[in-house]
């Protein structure tokens, strides 16, 4: 079990087909563990006259090693087998019932422990330790089942005379056996051994996932993710500036003032030029834009930061906000520009932009307003400007065709994202996704 | 969690069909269909694997022994019948209706498997397809071994006579008085497996003596005249009303191989 973190992706096969005879051995065993008992152990002439219980064992074992569901399964077959079997010394469904449970309670217990104890690992001291409590517990209660049906045979004086002898016989041969089954149990484990291949599988299943999740749950991730609703090119592309403006609260109120031609804070002035000039399009004319620009005329990059982070902590929060990818692109593009050159050269490039219109935007073509127009004029058709409605103002040589989810979200966007409860809901829908498929790892219990 | 949610209604399932098993158990004896099907399962399995074991024990396996076994049950069989013909043939004669009997027919068969630690049974190779019926006796070389209480096609269980469930009746070999003859706790123990109660409060008990099976109507499920074993302890206890003992087996129920199984005539 120690090297059940071992990634062997491709043992797909072999694994499989090791697994089933795995499980193809469990009854011949348990068959095997009957007729021994029966024509065997019970015949042996041990001292005290007691025998150790091998189904019982074995039942307890093979729970330990697995989950609940096959511990319970295992017991039920294995008691009901010696139930059955020809010396009828009991009423059948006893050993079955006992049997049961004690395999459903170990593999239980065990799932317990090495969910408390926080590893996918299971201690096999403490497999041992649970598989002989197990056993003890499946030997009293078979005796308490006794009495409780009125068992001739089941008086106090043989409950005192069998039971220790047989509990003792069983805690001898709890380590030999849980040693043979935990071996065999370990053949089947190259394939839980084979998980972390499916883990990049499923990642790339939870980007379109989540990429659907996103399309149906929250309208704002909609036009990033889904090329289907953005193809109307350029009013839906603005128009979420245009509600991000409108639900700012610190943010826009400095922002209107600087769209007004009103003195104010230059670094208020320098935000509010780009906002406003994503929200305004057609409608707000370039000398406004421009008189914005000029006013916030020495935007440092450092206080430009905070405001350009502003919107993507504020999509993050509110849910009937706007795209995050749309708001998170042209600001930190705009970052980037407005780091990379000084406050001067970002006005005079804005002016000359605004200036020789369209058709100059190249000799601008770090400044923000001018890249985006650019991009519109050497990609006129909406599919292009889906595949990086967002990148193309600052990084155009990104391939186009490149889609924001190619390569799966990144941690820190699933860590933004909107609700922890949200993504957990989803999370537990997928039976394949990446989180499940690691708790499918750590051993089934009772843990939620 | 799914799987969990899952695994109790599975496990909750198997619990009610383990108790619906034991209430129709309960209700038919412990004789319901699923020991005649689980002796159709195990059954020649565990013949199979009986007749290995006894091969490396070196009793069963060999034919000849186990002729020579079977002639010998025959024997005791009859000896025990012709005992009880000679000494009080009248008397129980007309107590049991048994004059008219001409012996006894013994099937013989080995044992192939053992209870768990709480009851003393056997199953035996032989079955139904043998003319193995319930309560009919079972034997050795020895003496008495017990009694069928099951039978399936290729399998009985045999109840042995130190089950804490089994009661013989008695008649002492040499005073006559009859009593009853119990299986204890106490057989695991090595020690004296078996507690005798005589009916009689005035009967004399002493170490030593001889005790037969007293027999029942139809030989069912004990035929008359079978040894049993001898008294070793007497317990009796002050202001009891009947004279108990302690009674050690002729036959060794740890060891037991080939044996015979009286099958009426």
């Amino acid at each position: 079990m120690s090297d059940r973190r071992v990634i062997k992706p491709f043992v797909g096969e072999r694994s499989a087909l090791r697994k089933t005879l795995v499980a193809a051995a469990l009854p011949v065993a348990l068959f095997a563990a009957v007729i021994v008992q029966l024509t065997v152990v019970n015949r042996l002439p041990l001292p005290g006259g007691d025998a150790p219980d091998l189904v019982l064992l074995l039942v307890t074992a093979v729970a330990v090693c697995s989950n609940a569901m096959t511990g319970a399964l295992t017991g039920f077959a294995g008691g009901l087998a010696i139930d059955i079997a020809p010396p009828v010394t009991h009423y059948a469904g006893e050993y079955a019932l006992v049997y049961c449970l004690a395999g459903y309670l170990a593999a239980s217990a065990v799932a317990a422990i090495s969910a408390a104890s926080g590893g996918a690992e299971r201690d096999p001291w403490v497999s041992v330790a649970v598989m002989a409590a197990a056993t003890a517990a499946g030997e009293a209660g078979k005796a308490a089942l006794g009495l409780l049906l009125s068992a001739p045979d089941v008086t106090d004086a043989a409950i005192k005379h069998v039971l220790p002898g047989a509990i003792l016989y069983d805690l001898l041969l709890t380590p030999v056996v849980y040693w043979l089954v935990a071996r065999v149990a370990r053949l089947a484990q190259p394939a839980s051994e084979r998980a972390p291949a499916p883990v990049f599988i499923d990642a790339r299943r939870l980007a379109s996932v989540f990429r659907s999740a996103s399309a149906g749950a929250a309208p704002n991730l909609r036009l990033a993710g889904t090329g289907a609703k953005f193809s109307d090119d350029r009013p839906p592309r603005r128009e979420p500036n245009l509600r991000l403006a409108g639900k700012k609260s610190n943010s826009f109120a400095r922002t209107v003032p600087g769209t007004t031609n009103s003195a104010h804070l230059p670094l208020a002035g320098g935000r509010a030029t780009k906002l406003n000039f994503a929200h305004s399009g057609p409608s707000v004319r370039p000398g406004y834009r421009t008189g914005g620009s000029a006013l916030g005329a020495g935007p440092l990059p450092a206080g430009i930061a905070r405001p350009g982070r502003t919107p993507k902590l504020n999509f993050a929060a509110d849910k009937s906000a706007i795209a995050p990818r749309r708001v998170k692109s042209p600001g930190k593009g705009w970052l980037r520009a407005a780091g990379a050159r000084s406050g001067a050269s970002i006005r005079a490039g804005t002016e000359t932009g605004i200036k020789t219109g369209r058709g100059k935007a190249a000799a601008s073509g770090r400044s923000p307003s001018a890249g985006w127009l650019r991009t519109d004029q050497h990609r006129p058709v909406a599919p292009a400007r889906r595949a990086a409605p967002g990148k193309g103002w600052l990084r155009p040589a990104r391939p186009p065709r490149a889609n924001w989810y190619s390569n799966g979200p990144s941690s820190s966007w699933i860590r933004r994202s909107r609700s922890q409860a949200r993504w957990r809901t989803r999370r537990r829908s997928l039976s394949g996704s990446l989180l499940s498929t690691v708790r499918d790892l750590l051993p089934t219990g009772d843990r939620r | 969690m799914l799987g969990a949610r899952r695994t109790r209604s599975v496990l909750i399932t198997l619990l009610i069909v383990a108790i619906a098993l034991i209430t129709i158990d309960f209700r038919d004896g412990g004789t319901s269909g699923a020991h005649s099907i689980g002796g159709r399962i195990f059954g020649p399995v565990e013949r199979l694997t009986g007749d290995v074991t006894g091969w490396f024990r070196g009793g069963g396996g060999n034919a000849e022994i186990s002729a020579l076994q079977k002639q010998n049950d025959q024997l005791r069989a009859e000896l025990a019948q012709a005992q009880v013909s000679s000494q009080d043939a009248a008397q129980l004669g007309g107590l049991l209706h048994l004059t008219g009997q001409d012996g006894y027919k013994v099937v013989t068969a080995s044992v192939i498997a053992a209870g768990g630690a709480y009851s003393d049974t056997v199953t035996i190779s032989a079955g139904s397809s043998d003319g193995i019926a319930a309560n009919e006796t079972v034997l050795n070389g020895d003496g008495l071994v017990g009694t069928v209480i099951a039978t399936t096609l290729s399998t009985a269980t045999v109840q042995l006579a130190t089950d804490a469930g089994a009661t013989v009746g008695i008649r002492m070999a040499r005073s006559g008085q009859i009593g009853a003859l119990t299986g204890t706790a106490d057989s695991f123990s090595g020690g004296a497996p078996l507690r005798l109660t005589l009916f009689s409060a005035s009967a004399s008990l002493k170490p030593g003596d001889e005790l037969v099976t007293f027999g029942s109507v139809g030989g069912r499920p004990y035929v008359p005249g079978i040894p049993i074993g001898k008294v070793t302890k007497v317990t009796t206890e002050p202001g009891s009303l009947t004279p108990t003992a302690l009674v050690m087996p002729f036959a060794d129920f740890t060891g037991l191989g080939v044996l015979g199984v009286v099958v009426s005539k």
